[in-house]
């Protein structure tokens, strides 16, 4: 009963914490990174794709869009209210950023985020029409279904079961994009699919972020991640590259 | 965000030597506030020799039992457990903040679960909560409790366990596990220990079909529970885990000697805008801007005070002050002007920074 444990071994032994009031400062830096970064990008992706829901081909195509853009601002409301308990002003919080705000499609920004906020960098670029927007959504939507699986293993246990409980939505996204792209391609838009992809595919490959060992070693020790970066990177290549050449869209990184 | 609220203490009972349960009462209509999920817990704050010290204790109350509880074990060297157990009493009154914490699982009266309780000394606490709600919401369900203490004197709330035994007659079991005290059984004896564990789901717990296992203890406890669970089928999401007492860092820190903190020169004027409402103040340099701010009623928003967390960022507009330390912010958020006001300290005599840029 009365032995001690640091908290830094015990989260590199599998260990969960479960409340902000003893997390070590240096973790609770990298998870409050990690929720920032989940909110920010889902309310970001969220805007963006409001923008083309009036565009989208029909009824059904429009409540689908419609149903992303709710499910995935519901999904970043699930995280910041954990982000609340570490005493963000959640009410501030909501209105601080204009989340549609997007930059040049033809920008260059690389892995860079924005001054403003922690999206993933993908978020910073726009959607040009209908049939782009569901092409990024199904290239983020695999990858994001990866990126999740990763991060319910995460040590801070009230986050784990938000990301276990958002993972078949962000799957069901995925899959509401591929329906999506299936019918695009019956109406042979198969050129600008085919730009769309050849679009998206480095940004979101981005998002996975660097190789840095160092820093998923530390990490890792913290229970916050598990698998590295290129496994999961190559992992969402072979998905998508699987996904697009059931469409006849190839995958040319 | 969560704001501190006033409560009354209504009464303070001892449970064991070091141990006492607190009944609180929300004031100034924050009742609502301070409505509780099992297995909760309330942050509490209070300023030891001018230092702030956040201090969270579970709720050991039922959801249904109509008064807010929390048990607080006395922890060597700690300043609230110490004060809480020596010179709290009737009448005074505490701040926390409203409940949080993911310690439970949703009920449902028509489901007959069977729940299995790990606690580990004052971890009983959140676990008592679980088990009276438990077992009163779900009339099909039982609970099985494996209780760690190091004697029988050490072992809170001891008979209203017995109480519940017989209150719930069939639905509730507790094994209680001894350290020192010698027991019947010897596999009841010792500490509870992943090999323990599994002992114990051989004959005595039907770890087959456990449906939810909640575990509150120490660290080493915490891991080899739950690896024993692992190894006994039971996965993650099966598992709810809260990790408190031997945890948190209890003593307060001694001010430093603050006899040269007025004397003249070390003074700087500092503007603070928190809110859309500015206030000027006359405070030391050798005073964080969030100090600063917090001393004077203002309600910056905080959490981590290490520089490492960006929640109490703010913005230079005029002035200069020099960060201890920057874990959080970018460069470029430097470069902007972006401080974090826990490790900022004025430099120049004036200093204009706003929390809501």
């Amino acid at each position: 009963m009365a032995e001690d444990m640091s908290i830094e071994s015990y989260l590199a032994q599998g260990g969960k914490l479960s409340n902000p009031a003893n997390v070590p400062p240096r973790y609770r830096a990298e998870l409050l990174k990690l929720m920032t970064s989940f909110v920010d990008s889902a309310l970001a992706g969220a805007a963006g794709f409001a923008d083309v829901i009036n565009e989208g081909p029909g009824i059904k195509a429009r409540i689908a869009a419609a149903k992303i853009v709710l499910e995935k601002s519901d999904n970043a409301y699930q995280v910041l209210r954990l982000l609340g308990e570490f005493g963000a002003d959640t009410r501030r919080y909501e209105t601080r950023h204009p989340w549609a705000a997007r930059l040049e499609r033809s920008a260059d920004i690389g892995q860079r985020r924005s001054s403003q906020d922690m999206r993933l960098a993908v978020f910073n670029y726009p959607l040009k029409d209908w049939s782009d927007a569901v092409v990024m959504n199904l290239l983020m939507g695999r990858a994001v279904t990866l990126q999740l699986t990763e991060y319910s293993q995460v040590s801070y246990q009230p986050l784990a079961e938000v990301f276990r409980a958002i993972a078949p939505i962000e799957t069901h996204h995925a899959e509401l994009a591929e329906e999506g792209l299936a019918q695009l391609v019956e109406q042979c838009e198969k050129d600008a699919l085919q730009a769309s992809v050849d679009y998206w595919l480095p940004r979101v490959a981005a998002s996975f972020g660097t190789g840095d060992s160092a820093k998923f070693e530390a990490l890792k020790a913290f229970g916050l991640r598990q698998t590295p970066n290129e496994d999961l990177r190559a992992h969402w290549q072979a998905v998508a590259a699987e996904t697009l050449g059931k469409h006849g869209l190839s995958l040319n990184l | 965000m969560a704001r501190f609220h006033e409560l009354e203490v209504t009464d303070v009972r001892k449970t064991i030597r070091d141990a006492v349960v607190v009944t609180l009462k929300p004031v100034n209509g924050a009742a609502a506030e301070f409505e509780f999920t099992q297995g909760q817990y309330l942050t509490f704050r209070r300023d030891f020799d001018g230092e702030e010290l956040r201090r969270s204790y579970s709720i050991c109350a039922g959801k249904d039992e109509g008064v807010l509880q929390v048990g607080i074990k006395r922890v060597d060297g700690g300043a609230f457990s110490t004060w809480a157990n020596a010179d709290l009493k009737t009448g005074d009154r505490l701040e926390a903040m409203p409940p949080m914490g993911s310690f439970f699982t949703p009920l449902d009266a028509g489901s007959g679960k069977n729940y299995l309780g790990f606690a580990g000394g004052s971890g009983i606490t959140p676990v008592l909560s679980i088990l009276k709600t438990t077992l009163a919401a779900e009339p099909e369900s039982s609970f099985t409790l494996v209780y760690a203490n190091k004697g029988v004197n050490t072992i809170m709330f001891r008979e209203e366990l017995e109480d519940l035994k017989n209150l719930y007659m069939g639905r509730f079991n507790v094994i209680h596990i001894l350290e020192s005290d010698a027991q019947e059984i010897d596999l009841f004896t010792g500490l509870v220990t992943e090999e323990k564990c599994a002992q114990l789901f051989e004959h005595w717990i039907d770890i087959e079909s456990t449906d939810t296992a909640f575990i509150c203890g120490p660290e080493p406890m915490m891991l080899g529970i739950a690896s024993a669970l692992r190894n006994a089928g039971l996965d993650d999401a099966q598992i709810k885990f809260e990790l408190f007492a031997s945890a948190q860092p209890g003593r307060a820190k001694r001010k430093a000697s603050s006899a040269e903190d007025s004397r003249a020169g070390n003074q700087a004027q500092m503007a603070i805008t928190l809110d859309g409402a500015t206030q000027t103040l006359e405070v030391s340099k050798d005073m964080t801007v969030l100090d600063a701010a917090l001393g004077n009623a203002m309600d910056a928003p905080y959490a981590c005070k290490a520089g490492v967390c960006s929640t109490c960022r703010c913005r230079v507009l005029e002035g200069e002050v020099e960060m201890v330390a920057n874990h959080a912010l970018e460069d470029y958020e430097v470069e902007k002007g972006y401080v974090l006001s826990c490790q900022a300290y004025p430099v120049t005599d004036n200093v204009v920074v706003d929390y809501d840029q």
